[in-house]
């Protein structure tokens, strides 16, 4: 997919330079986006470094098992059969709390893993509901604090830091409800598999 | 929006006044090198980025720089302009689906060509925070327990991402 991404990148920029014959922008862009990615990755290397540091502090604190507890009921109402046979709930809970936590890194595995149990007892290889809900939660996922994207911020001078916080918490609440109510909509009208 | 300024300023502090606290009074164990260890994997995961940063930073300044995303800008501002997207942002709409490092290195080719406090930094912000790739996590949700048929789930999150550009739009133009 990165692969694909970049040479589509690479190769129309060159059609298209060489017909407009701009290729000293080009070599200049080359060189130049070469160096910046350099400078971007240590310029978010330390704020990433905190911020996971700090997260890490909470986990083992038990902070996120408590999230995770304050969590359960609306959980319920989103994941209807999973709750309601108990199956994946633990996994379900900790993997919205540590999304909203920010924790990128261990979002995904506790998905997998959840996706893992409710598939254990079935044979057929079409989603649940619930599955694509949660699939659909971890595209359009509430994030407390939008760490990487404010540390580029910062690192590129900008005035508007952690102003953004609330538009993007709006944005993001907007569309995971929306989300989940057309996730449940479609459910209940094609039926669960 | 002077309240929404202070509030956005206290979540962090918040949670760091958590996390000092638990650091400073917890007895289980020492919360310190908790942190330390959690510091650790932030820097390893950021310097993991480079390799992956590096060429794509490349593809998308030579993609601006060659003038072929002007050219596209162009064809497609006037309909980008009627529906209130900046066509600056077009890169960022055709990475942040497939790939969260290409989405990144677009972003801040977006924020240092256009300035971090435009318009359309601002909005490519916003889309960055509030949508993940959505593309590449249903590939990833699903493959691994090998489930073939995933429903509705791709055209949903789709929508969903094309929801949030208008947004972030709209918000954007609320906010700042």
């Amino acid at each position: 997919m990165l692969g694909k991404c970049f040479s589509i990148f690479c190769i129309s920029s060159i059609i298209y330079s060489l017909i407009c014959g701009n290729l000293k922008d080009l070599c200049d862009s080359i060189l130049k986006g070469a160096s910046k990615s350099v400078t971007v990755v240590i310029s978010i290397i330390g704020f990433m470094a905190f911020w996971n540091g700090i997260m890490e502090v909470l986990k083992s604190s038990g902070a996120i098992a408590r999230l995770s507890k304050l969590l359960k009921p609306i959980l319920k109402h989103v994941f209807p059969k999973s709750f309601k046979e108990n199956v994946a709930t633990e996994e379900i809970t900790a993997c919205i709390s540590a999304s909203v936590l920010g924790l990128s890194n261990a979002t995904t595995p506790l998905a997998l893993s959840a996706i893992e149990k409710m598939n254990a007892t079935r044979k057929s290889n079409k989603a649940t509901n619930d599955m694509v809900t949660l699939s659909i939660l971890g595209c359009a996922c509430f994030n407390l604090i939008p760490t990487t994207i404010i540390a580029m911020r910062v690192s590129q001078g900008a005035s508007i830091t952690y102003e953004i916080i609330v538009p993007v918490w709006i944005c993001s609440f907007v569309c995971m409800v929306v989300g989940i109510i057309l996730s449940r909509i479609v459910g209940k009208i094609s039926g669960d598999c | 929006m002077e309240i929404v300024e202070k509030f956005s300023f206290l979540v962090l502090p918040l949670i760091l006044l958590v996390a000092s606290f638990i650091i400073l009074l917890g007895k289980k164990k020492d919360y310190f090198s908790s942190f330390l260890k959690g510091a650790t994997d932030g820097a390893t995961s950021a310097v993991k980025l480079l390799p992956t940063m590096c060429a794509l930073i490349v593809g998308v300044s030579m993609f601006t720089g060659s003038g072929i995303s002007d050219f596209i800008a162009h064809i497609l501002s006037p309909f980008f302009d009627k529906i209130g997207v900046p066509s600056e942002i077009f890169p960022l709409i055709l990475t942040r689906p497939i790939s969260g490092s290409a989405s990144l290195a677009t972003f801040g080719e977006i924020l240092s060509s256009n300035g971090p406090d435009s318009y359309a930094s601002l909005c490519a912000s916003i889309i960055m925070a509030s949508t993940d790739t959505v593309i590449y996590v249903i590939c990833i949700y699903f493959s691994a327990s090998r489930i073939k048929h995933t429903r509705h789930a791709l055209p949903i999150a789709l929508f969903i991402s094309i929801l949030s550009i208008f947004l972030s739009c709209i918000l954007a133009r609320l906010f700042f």
